[in-house]
């Protein structure tokens, strides 16, 4: 559990900003897993593709359904401000989809518990 | 501990504020009232109410700190809610949504920094702006008066009742009280639009994502969402194009740094977006921030850390520095291609890099370490957003302790 990568192991004492609202820890350990941390940092590529969890259903829809309404309300007038309004809205929902999912992942108990005991063996992960 | 009174005199249609200086009570406290009249004609739900409403905001603010503002300017989509996770992570502790809140709030609160998100100042709603064909970049979908006027009032110690823009439902929402914090960050798509509100900002970034990169980031986000297909998401970003490049992307010239995200050099042609050139350009002669540079300060410097000392990977990191000029500003340019495998190709950058305002040897390695998860971590986005963190830090600190030496010059800057 505690290897470090090259002898290389960060403790500093972690320094709150000016606030002093929180009390400085001691020491802030890190430990390196020499995989994991290949693994996390390098996804672009070696294509470790994250589950994409669906959106909040109710999101999901109105993203699907607000694709379809900037496709119809371009068919007629492409350069009209109700087909670029249509679009935006479609950004919009997207991003809030996105933000939704990424809200829902950090709430994962299961995500949350990897994260302090990545050696465990239901937080393995495999590549094809 | 504030004391609240609701002035009922007639006000100006835009906003006033009745600033009263009370008998200090609690030591040297100063109590604020400020009251915001608001047009809500735009407003779907209160279509039907002819009488206006009032907003009645009641803080009691300390009299001897000022909130430092930092403008981040970004396209939706665009990595800002990344660069916030980061930046209040280097002030310590999370931040997290207003405990007991509007479940759809946009802001985030932690102990230090509270970060509020400019869609709230949206004054037409989705259907307000479906009806009138006008997107949400379009100046003419926010209230850029109410926006200065809470802004200030922050800065000024005052809390604010602040709209709430919910994405969800593409209604504005109830507003939500927010108290004057020690930094507060406005991020949105307009925080340097409009010159009374630039004029307000202690510091200000602008994220630059160069198109190739948009999309590739756009497929990346809404490929697996259900309706979205390529010729979607490529719709999407051409129709919103014309707004962006008219309201937007004029914003860079205003910033004190800019982060530019570019498809990679060092793999000719190309297209996958996933190696990424990053460029921190940071503006000259600006007060309480200093850049950073590399082996030596404003010399023209081309950096392959790659070689006997340190083994990379394919295809390599390269960093390049130097002075240069940005919309008639003078600006230095850091700039770094590739990406980063391995722990130690992180701490041998840092350790070369100058002026990174960190606190202890190793401190953007552990910053980015702590985040490995999030997007960017392992090239120039994470490297730079996270430097950029530290030098706010450093400003802040830089802030507070010029006003305590010098209050009364202090209240200028």
């Amino acid at each position: 559990m505690a290897t470090t990568m090259a002898g290389v192991n960060l403790s500093a004492p972690r320094i709150a900003a000016k606030s002093g609202v929180e009390p400085p820890k001691p020491h802030a350990f890190i430990r390196i897993q020499p995989w994991s941390f290949n693994k996390r940092l390098t996804h672009g590529r070696m294509m470790v593709v994250r589950p994409v969890m669906a959106a909040p259903d109710k999101l999901s829809d109105k993203v699907a359904e607000s694709v379809k309404n900037a496709e119809d309300a371009c068919s007629e007038n492409p350069a009209s401000g109700e087909c670029v309004a249509a679009w935006d809205e479609v950004e919009e929902l997207s991003a809030a989809a996105s933000h939704a999912r990424d809200k829902q992942k950090s709430s994962d108990a299961l995500e949350e518990y990897c994260k302090d005991n990545p050696e465990a063996d239901e937080c393995r992960t495999y590549e094809d | 501990m504030a004391i609240c009174t609701v002035y009922t005199t007639q006000l100006n249609p835009t906003c006033s504020s009745i600033s009263t200086p009370s008998k200090p009570q609690h030591l040297g406290f100063h109590q604020n009232q400020v009251v915001f009249y608001k047009k809500t004609s735009n407003y779907k739900r209160s279509k039907s109410a002819a009488r206006p409403s009032y907003l009645i905001t009641c803080a009691a603010a300390g009299g001897d700190s000022q909130t430092v503002v930092i403008g981040l300017a970004a396209d939706s989509g665009c990595g800002k809610s990344t660069f916030m996770r980061r930046l209040t992570s280097v002030f310590g502790g999370a931040a997290e949504p207003p405990k007991g809140g509007n479940p759809d709030s946009n802001t985030l609160i932690s102990d230090t920094t509270t970060v509020i998100c400019l869609d709230d100042y949206h004054s037409l709603d989705r259907t307000g702006r479906k009806e009138k064909g006008v997107t949400a970049l379009d100046p003419r979908a926010n209230d850029f008066d109410l926006m200065y006027d809470q802004v200030k009032a922050l800065k000024d110690g005052v809390a604010v009742d602040k709209p709430i823009y919910n994405h969800v439902t593409g209604l504005l929402d109830p507003p939500e009280l927010i108290k004057p914090p020690k930094i507060l960050v406005i991020e949105g798509l307009h925080p340097m639009y409009d010159s009374r509100v630039r004029d307000l900002l202690d510091f200000s970034i602008y994220l630059d994502i160069s198109n190739e990169v948009k999309f590739a980031w756009k497929i990346q986000r809404d490929m697996a969402e259900r309706g979205h297909s390529l010729e979607s998401i490529k719709a999407s970003i051409e129709a919103r194009k014309p707004d962006f490049d008219a309201y937007i992307d004029p914003q860079k010239q205003y910033a004190d740094a800019v982060i530019e995200v570019l498809p990679t050099q060092l793999i000719p042609d190309d297209n996958e977006g996933k190696v990424l050139r990053v460029k921190l350009i940071m503006k000259e002669g600006v007060e309480f921030f200093s850049p950073v540079y590399l082996f030596d300060e404003g010399s023209t410097i081309s950096w392959i850390p790659c070689g006997r000392k340190l083994t990379c990977s394919y295809p390599g990191i390269k960093f390049t520095y130097g002075p240069d000029s940005y919309y008639g500003h003078e600006v230095s340019v850091l700039e770094m291609d590739g990406q980063f495998d391995r722990l130690d190709e992180l701490i041998y950058v840092e350790s070369h890099l100058s002026n990174i305002s960190t606190k202890f040897y190793g401190e953007v390695t552990q910053q980015m370490l702590k985040h490995s998860d999030f997007p960017g971590s392992n090239n120039g986005t994470g490297l730079f957003q996270t430097i950029v963190g530290l030098k706010i830090r450093d400003l802040y600190e830089q802030i507070t302790t010029s006003k305590t030496q010098t209050p009364a010059q202090a209240t200028k800057a």
